[in-house]
């Protein structure tokens, strides 16, 4: 009992509708130790992680925490067993102090009465908070007005209230600068050093790499290794979490282009990038990539019109253009497949046709009525073209698949006609079916002339897609690569670490 | 550590800002009213304020536990139709010789009912408390005409006479009332656990969910909550105009300014009792000051119809609560 | 929504028209149908009317009473000095249309939420009609000598009616502007991401709804041929719940104008009937809120099993 593993996920498999998200995946995390877990975008990190945490049920496998198997996994019970999560939505009440926030549901009273003892309140606070971190946050301070570090820090010390014996670490420094960074690490030496068993899950390698004693990785929904994590050179790490087998996905593609679909010149957006610029061609592929927080999310917004860059220009078609919302990039020509389908791609409660012809109306009027007959044609044009497979145009696109979903959001841009489409994860959640034929339209979109940039965290998707790449890194383009230049692994370095694979400079930092 | 953002200086300036307007505005009615700075006036502010008090109390209390944005979040739209059913209840018991305690039993326990309505109707059944709110509003409202027959009911027994009068030191009765009240519930909502979980429920169900709050159990009861400060102010309203009278609706639109100023008033820029009482103050006080300088008094819903888009236009939590 | 779902709302108006036909013997006569079409029906399909508007693109219009008002309060009050009719219908008119640029000011422009918005222009609305009467006191125009303008409208009541039941149909259902609205109530956040322009459409909404509620008020006034501050706030409430009542209606659970007129229809029937049978007209407003009440239930349980 007493060298069992503090917690043991074997063999679990998970199937959404039609997608396998977990195809046997194990995860053993030894007790007192600080365990990584890394893994691409979609590979099953997330689903395994809600498993153990009692959100969702694992269609097989076992589950067992201390060596005790676990049957009926719910958050509550979670609790109980002493697994408590650090997630990335901090869950703290925005109104209330610091002190509030850390004892809600346990607040300390003044005997006899029915009154918090506020002085107790505040005391107890700020020493749970010096106890666990050293440091002294005000008390009164209200929770939305911390920084990120700050509120995390608040979350993390009430986890540590609960005395758990397991923390999960869900991609914890993505919003924290690289000071804050360090501090949560020594914590979490910390933490490991009182006894308690960490499993930190993240994107950044070289973190993991300092801070985790085992890493797993999963790929395709299964564990594929599991590695000391100071023994193993990133390198090795990122070439684990690549899938080799790419080519079958993406469609043969030629390079054929036109002039400057879209420029972006010494482009700049304060708090998220620096100094861009690039052009993309009609015709051309253009890949971006980065971590969350990278700056390459906020590109994509800022060609859209959906933020206002600081300085810098945007040229579509050789014209300056000035994007201050949706529609003025939507009347420059540019669309945008956003990355939150069921919030900004499509509206669930609306039906195909609806959702398709939504940015181009102005195409179906006649004597200012909607022509019922063309919209509905150029609808059913699309639904074939793209093969959506509904029962017909009018079912609300709720009732579609994510793949489906997804091409309806394509959709609703063939049919306005754009000619420079910015895409934002445009296959995330979405089967493998549907994401031949989607990468099947993204090349006959190029071929068509359309200049497209395609914004993703999924590198086999960059590398079968793009004609070039950009990868972000904290707030910075560092690499602009040519499709032939673009092995994987020098691929996922840039992106995890701003550094080329390549350059001995790297190499030495391992 | 790092710098925590300038938000907190934007709320310190935007409630500084509410009590500079407050103090000027009643600079102006001292210059220009005589009489209004007196004790006697203020005193007359506070007894006319405290039906209006024991509603926005009533009504914040439902907001904290909601949320408070007023279309998604919690909002209790029959508060008014519950006080004119409350006082048409103790006015009619009374008036048919019922004994006092017996008609305050039979009135709290109508606020209870209209209170238990909402709370079903709102976490059981799932309807948006906007339009459930609404909806019971209609029925309550109904329920008070069937009970008056649209006519006026005069009654006086004993307690509703000690009510309407002065008490100690020459201090009319509801004034105390208004003043006790609030030192009880302001306590009862900033300083004991019931008060701060109802605040986290409201301020972030997730959060609330996730710390093993019962979420549906605390919005249920701020609604009951509300029925009994409704019947409070039901007994007080009967005592005041000496029986019932139909046409206690319009008091509704005043609760929701109070309720909606109380936020500007309060340190958290979220709903408050202090800040609520602050605001009924506000409001009592304008009133009163139109009065004394003979400004008509139908400005008055004008203004508060101003400050209501005055203080929506400024909160920035309200605002992007609906985008 | 289940299939069978959405005929809750003309089967219980169904059950409702048989019950009083039964019950009462007056009920199913012309007379009485005449006057529940003219009397309870018209106008308060007209603010209803509105409401669906406003509704269908994700807001609610508290002021839409206040638009009445105003309207009438223009109406009477340029009759009284002698105006010519046509120039009191305009008036009517533009007095709605300030209410409803206050009101696209506020949501369209400003970005507030309509329920507040709308409180406020409803406050202020109350502040302006009781100060230009001096504190409520009605206008008449009974008096004197007979104005062929308010037989006129009388008698086309139910022409503008259902000139405006077409109206707001067909924009809902074939124009651009309709779908844009539904667009912009189903998934205003999608809406703006495909360059719908979202507020301008909300402004220009409010708009179009008090200029409905505008001829709401002629109609109201003309047929009582007086102006009566803040009458029309009677009918809020009601038109609130004939839209919302409309909203079970749809398979999509949209507000939608059929439903909406079922809506109008099943609260007048209960009105009128319930007055026919001797029941007291206070009882008829308990029912009618236990009707919205219950109807409201089934919506939203309904909603929460999808």
């Amino acid at each position: 009992m007493t060298n069992a593993p503090a917690l043991a996920l074997r063999d679990i498999r998970k199937a959404f509708g039609g997608v396998q998200a977990l195809d046997g995946a194990t995860l053993v995390v030894e007790r007192g130790s600080v365990h990584g877990l890394v893994g691409q975008n979609g590979a099953g990190k997330s689903t395994l992680i809600k498993i153990l945490a009692g959100i969702h049920h694992a269609d097989s496998g076992v589950i067992e925490v201390d060596g005790v198997r676990q049957t009926m996994l719910t958050p509550a019970r979670c609790d109980q067993l002493g697994v408590h999560f650090i997630h990335q939505d901090r869950l703290l009440a925005p109104s209330l102090t610091v002190a509030e926030a850390l004892l809600l549901g346990h607040e300390p009273r003044w005997s006899g009465t029915p009154f918090i003892n506020r002085r107790r309140l505040e005391a107890q606070a700020q020493a749970a908070i010096r106890c666990a971190f050293d440091i002294a946050l005000p008390p009164r301070a209200l929770v939305r007005d911390l920084s990120n570090a700050e509120q995390q820090i608040v979350q993390i010390t009430r986890a540590l209230l609960h005395r758990p014996k397991i923390l999960v670490f869900d991609e914890p420094t993505t919003a924290l600068v690289r000071r804050e960074a360090d501090f949560l690490f020594a914590t979490i030496r910390r933490l490991r050093a009182d006894g308690l068993t960490v499993l930190y899950i993240s994107h950044y390698l070289n973190e993991i790499r300092d801070l985790c004693d085992a890493v797993t990785v999963i790929r395709n929904g299964r564990d594929v290794a599991r590695v000391d994590a100071r023994a193993t050179p990133t390198s090795q790490l990122v070439s684990l979490m690549i899938d080799r087998a790419v080519d079958q996905l993406f469609p043969a593609r030629q390079a054929a282009f036109g002039a400057k679909g879209l420029e972006v010149d010494k482009l700049s957006l304060a708090g998220q990038f620096e100094d861009v610029s690039f052009g993309v061609c009609k015709g051309e592929i253009l890949g971006v990539t980065g971590l969350v927080g990278s700056g390459a999310k906020a590109l994509a917004r800022a060609l859209f019109g959906l933020e206002r860059p600081t300085s810098g220009e945007i040229r579509v078609k050789g014209e300056a253009q000035r994007l201050n919302s949706p529609r003025d990039a939507v009347a420059a020509g540019v669309a945008l497949v956003p990355e939150d389908r069921r919030r900004h791609g499509v509206a669930l409660g609306l039906s195909v046709r609806e959702n398709a012809t939504l940015a181009a109306l102005n195409r179906f009027r006649r004597f200012g009525l909607l022509a019922a007959s063309r919209e509905k044609a150029a609808v059913n044009g699309l639904i074939s073209r793209l093969s959506i497979r509904t029962p017909d145009a009018e079912t609300p696109v709720r009732a579609l698949s994510g793949g489906n979903q997804q091409k309806v959001a394509l959709a609703k841009w063939l049919i306005h006609g754009s000619q420079v489409i910015v895409l934002d994860e445009p296959t995330v959640g979405v089967d493998v079916g549907a994401k031949v034929e989607i990468y099947r339209e993204i090349a006959a979109l190029a071929a068509g002339g359309a200049a497209i940039v395609l914004v993703s965290s999924d590198l086999m998707e960059i590398q079968g897609l793009a004609d070039r790449a950009l990868v972000f890194f904290r707030g910075a383009v560092v690499a602009d690569i040519a499709r032939s230049e673009l092995e994987s692994d020098r691929l996922l370095t840039f992106v995890t670490t701003g550094h080329d694979s390549r350059e001995p400079h790297a190499k030495a930092a391992e | 550590m790092p710098k925590p953002p300038n938000r907190p200086a934007l709320a310190t300036a935007l409630r500084l800002g509410a009590y500079l307007a407050f103090a000027a505005i009643l600079l102006v009615f001292a210059l220009a009213a005589p009489g209004f700075l007196t004790l006697g006036n203020w005193l007359n502010v506070l007894q006319q304020s405290a039906i209006l008090g024991l509603l926005a109390f009533g009504l914040t209390i439902v907001v904290i536990g909601g949320g408070g944005n007023v279309v998604t979040g919690g909002i209790d739209l029959s508060v008014a139709a519950n006080l004119g059913l409350a006082a048409a209840v103790y006015a009619s018991l009374v008036k048919h010789g019922y004994p006092d305690a017996l008609a305050a039993a039979a009135t709290l326990s109508a606020g209870l009912a209209v209170g238990a309505l909402n709370a079903v109707a709102v976490t059981a059944l799932g309807i948006v408390p906007l339009l459930a709110t609404l909806a019971v509003a209609k029925i309550v409202s109904g329920l008070e005409f069937v009970l008056t027959q649209n006519s006026v009911v005069t009654a006086t027994s004993p307690f509703l006479a000690w009510l309407s009068d002065n008490g100690p030191l020459a201090v009319p009765v509801m004034a105390y009332v208004l003043v006790l009240v609030t030192l009880i519930a302001w306590p009862a909502v900033q300083a004991t656990p019931w008060g701060l979980r109802l605040q986290a429920v409201g301020a972030h169900r997730e959060a609330a969910r996730a710390a093993g709050l019962p979420v549906k159990t605390y919005v249920a009861g701020s609604y009951l909550v509300s029925g009994v400060f409704g019947a409070l102010a039901g007994i007080l309203s009967a005592a005041y105009l000496t029986g019932s009278s139909p046409g206690s609706a319009d008091i509704l639109l005043s609760v929701v300014v109070a309720a909606l100023l109380g936020v500007v008033f309060s340190p958290r820029l979220t709903p408050s009792i202090g800040g609520a009482a602050s605001a009924v103050l506000f409001i009592g006080l304008l009133n009163n000051g139109f009065q004394l300088v003979n400004i008509s008094s139908y400005w008055v819903s004008g203004v508060e119809g101003a400050l209501i888009l005055f203080v929506v236009a400024c909160t920035p939590s309200q605002r992007e609560a609906m985008s | 929504m289940s299939a069978y779902a959405r005929f809750g709302l003309p089967v219980a108006l169904l059950a409702l028209v048989v019950l009083f036909s039964l019950t009462s013997p007056t009920f199913l006569t012309a007379a009485n149908l005449r006057s529940l079409a003219l009397n309870h029906f018209a106008i308060l399909a007209l603010a209803s009317l509105a409401m669906t508007l406003v509704v269908t693109s994700g807001g609610i219009d508290l002021s839409v009473g206040t638009a009445i008002d105003m309207a009438a309060l223009a109406y009477i009050v340029i009759l009284q000095q002698g105006g010519a009719p046509p120039l009191a219908i305009l008036g009517a008119l533009g007095g709605a249309a300030l209410v409803g640029l206050f009101n696209a000011g506020l949501i369209g422009g400003l970005g507030l939420p309509p329920f507040l918005a709308t409180l406020g222009t409803l406050f202020i609305g109350q502040s302006v009609q009781q100060l230009a009467t001096n504190g409520g006191v009605p206008i008449y125009l009974i008096s004197g000598a007979p104005r062929p303008i308010f037989a006129a409208v009388d008698a086309a009541r139910l022409w503008l009616v259902a000139f405006a039941i077409l109206g707001v149909a067909a924009l809902l259902a074939a124009s651009l502007f309709g779908r844009r609205l539904v667009a912009a109530g189903v998934g205003p956040a999608v809406a703006y991401y495909s360059g719908v322009p979202v507020r301008r459409d909300l402004g220009a909404v409010m708009i179009l709804a008090a200029l409905i509620a505008g001829v709401a008020g002629i109609v109201l006034s003309s047929s009582v041929r007086s102006y009566a501050p803040l009458s029309g706030n009677g009918y809020l409430m009601d038109a609130i719940g004939a839209t919302f009542l409309g909203t079970t209606f749809s398979p999509w659970g949209r507000a939608n104008v059929a439903g909406t007129l079922l809506g109008v229809l099943l609260l007048s029937v209960v009105k009128n009937g319930l007055l026919l049978i001797g029941v007291s007209f206070y009882w008829s407003q308990v029912a009618g809120g236990a009707v919205i009440l219950s109807v409201l239930a089934v919506s939203f349980l309904n909603r929460r099993e999808a």
